[in-house]
């Protein structure tokens, strides 16, 4: 196969396919698709192994923590996949590649500081939102929930309100 | 016929349904990397008008499994508000607003979102593992305070149960669906089409080539969403078993009843058909007093569809009257009529015999607590909890990324 790191898929046609991903899950599982409540069991399990009193005490944590076993919940398995085919399609594209993406001048460092705070941001704002752009505007939308639509205008909002103010790290 | 979801993260299946995870997480993640989205400087350019892959695969993804969703429900495969209510969380209007405004501004600053971070880590983005480590930082964080009373009170704010855009319109439960299918289908083509104008202005301003685009293949795509949301609204015409008329009705015991009034009384309507003054003399809690008789002039085919629908008779109603029939959500009669509650919820249960199993111990303690809640009266204490036995069955979470 051809490999071109700057060829990507028409986005009509991978918003078909991403659709057709989101409709097999909605039919065969049930659930639509997520990301960010795999994110707490990762974290909920590193902290349980540290300290399992303060997650067994606290009651958020706890939930997810289950009794000592924070994976045994299917977007673990789902997130497990997202990262294999991640690889998968990377590696197919040419595009597996240890590096560090932002605009042609802003430094490295710097952009990794900033992909960690905004990684932050949005960790906490999901949890207050009950899901991310996948769980919530993807699978929700697709639903027709109406706050996972109020919640996928807010996100635009929230991007074009503070594009202007970090244009350096990207333009 | 509902033959959809196949419910396999439930029971026996369980394992499989999990395998079955890990393959569709694959989907998500390799066609995620191919549309670009592993690539933070791909996914800013949305916010600065020179690359519209982000709404174009998010709402060519909603679009798809939406049209998918109403044609399968249409067609009598699916129960689309059932699926719904599992796979969604309630709406918090505005929790979500604010938090969806919080989430785009990291956004922007990352250049991810949290699942196309994993996607970016996966194929090595330094960035995109930073954002992943901030995004599990965040989640916990939150998580560790999301208890406490101030931020508890802000979080659960405006919670107007399950509703939905079909809802919101005011639209009967047959055609809501596919209408607002079919609005949203051509919505976002308008919304393509005026994207690329604008990505058209911007990258001539900034001098750089346009977006690399082919005419034939976004045809073929709307062509193919006009072709489906003719046949959404095609099954509108196809008499199925969620016709109002042929409507599947609930049958609900007194204790499930009681569970529903006691946890969630904002997803129900209980209304109680008997005549007004044995219904004033007593009644389920939060139900409304409408004689049979008087029921027509509820509007209820009108009415809002988000609550299920409970009624509760004297013995003798048996068949659902039409008036409720014509109900656009779900409905449900309560097995036995009032009868049934009053000698299920007020009437303390018999204290069990010494040596009785688990079982029977549980049922008792549950019947003595809805009998005490329902009546004011405190029944005798349980005996002692046996020790040694597993936790109750297992609560399913919800859907979605919020786990």
């Amino acid at each position: 196969m051809e490999r071109n790191p700057d060829k990507f898929w028409n986005p009509y046609l991978a918003g078909v396919a991403l659709g057709l991903v989101l409709l097999a899950s909605i039919a065969i599982m049930g659930v639509g698709l997520g990301a960010s409540g795999a994110s707490l069991r990762m974290g909920v399990a590193a902290v349980g192994a540290v300290a399992p009193g303060f997650v067994e005490g606290t009651p958020g944590l706890a939930r997810a923590w289950n009794h000592g076993r924070p994976f045994d919940f299917w977007l673990s398995f789902e997130v497990l996949g997202v990262l294999l085919g991640g690889f998968v399609g990377a590696y197919t594209s040419g595009r597996l590649k240890a590096e560090t993406l932002s605009g042609p001048n802003f430094p490295k460092g710097k952009r990794l500081l900033f992909a960690l705070v905004g990684g932050v941001i949005m960790g906490a704002a999901a949890r207050v939102t009950r899901g991310c752009t996948s769980g919530q505007a993807l699978s929700g939308g697709a639903l027709m929930s109406v706050g996972s639509w109020a919640f996928m205008f807010s996100v635009f909002a929230g991007g074009y309100a503070t594009a202007w103010f970090v244009r350096k790290e990207w333009r | 016929m509902n033959l959809f979801p196949f419910w396999s993260l439930s029971g026996e299946a369980r394992e499989l349904g999990l395998v079955l995870g890990v393959l569709i997480g694959f989907g998500f993640g390799f066609v995620l990397e191919r549309a670009g989205f592993g690539r933070a400087t791909k996914l800013a350019g949305q916010f600065y008008g020179t690359d519209m892959t982000v709404l174009k695969v998010m709402f060519g993804a909603i679009v798809t499994a939406m049209l998918g969703t109403v044609v399968l429900s249409g067609l009598g495969l699916m129960d689309l508000r059932a699926v719904a209510d599992y796979a969604t969380s309630s709406t918090f209007l505005w929790p979500m607003i604010v938090g969806g405004f919080a989430l785009g501004v990291g956004f922007i600053v990352s250049g991810y979102c949290p699942g196309t971070s994993m996607v970016a880590m996966a194929s090595g983005k330094w960035d995109g593992l930073m954002a992943v480590v901030g995004v599990i930082i965040g989640q916990v964080g939150w998580t560790a305070i999301e208890h406490l009373p101030a931020i508890s009170r802000l979080q659960n704010a405006s919670d107007l149960g399950h509703v939905y855009l079909y809802d919101l319109l005011g639209l009967p439960a047959k055609v809501g669906p596919a209408v607002v299918a079919v609005a949203v289908a051509a919505m976002a083509i308008g919304a393509f089409l005026g994207a690329q104008k604008i990505s058209d202005l911007v990258r001539r301003k900034d001098a750089l080539p346009a977006e690399a685009s082919s005419p034939s293949t976004r045809r073929l795509v709307f062509a193919g969403f006009v072709a489906f949301a003719l046949v959404g609204l095609a099954t509108m015409a196809v008499p199925t078993g969620t016709s109002a008329s042929q409507k599947p009705v609930g049958s609900l015991t007194p204790i499930q009843l009681a569970g529903r009034v006691l946890d969630q009384p904002w997803k129900v309507r209980v209304v109680d058909v008997r005549p007004m003054a044995e219904c004033a003399a007593s009644r389920v809690p939060g139900s409304e007093c409408v004689p049979l008789e008087d029921l027509g002039k509820l509007g209820l085919a009108d009415a809002n569809a988000s609550r299920e629908l409970i009624l509760v008779g004297g013995p003798g109603l048996a068949a659902l009257p039409p008036a409720a029939a014509a109900y656009p959500g779900r409905v449900a009669m309560l097995a036995g009529g009032f009868p049934a509650w009053a000698s299920f919820a007020l009437t303390p249960p018999e204290p069990p015999a010494p040596g009785a199993g688990p079982d029977v111990l549980e049922t008792y303690r549950l019947r003595a607590g809805i009998a005490a809640a329902m009546t004011g009266v405190k029944a005798a204490p349980p005996p002692p909890v046996p020790t040694g036995q597993g936790g109750g069955p297992k609560k399913k979470g919800g859907g979605g990324c919020g786990g």
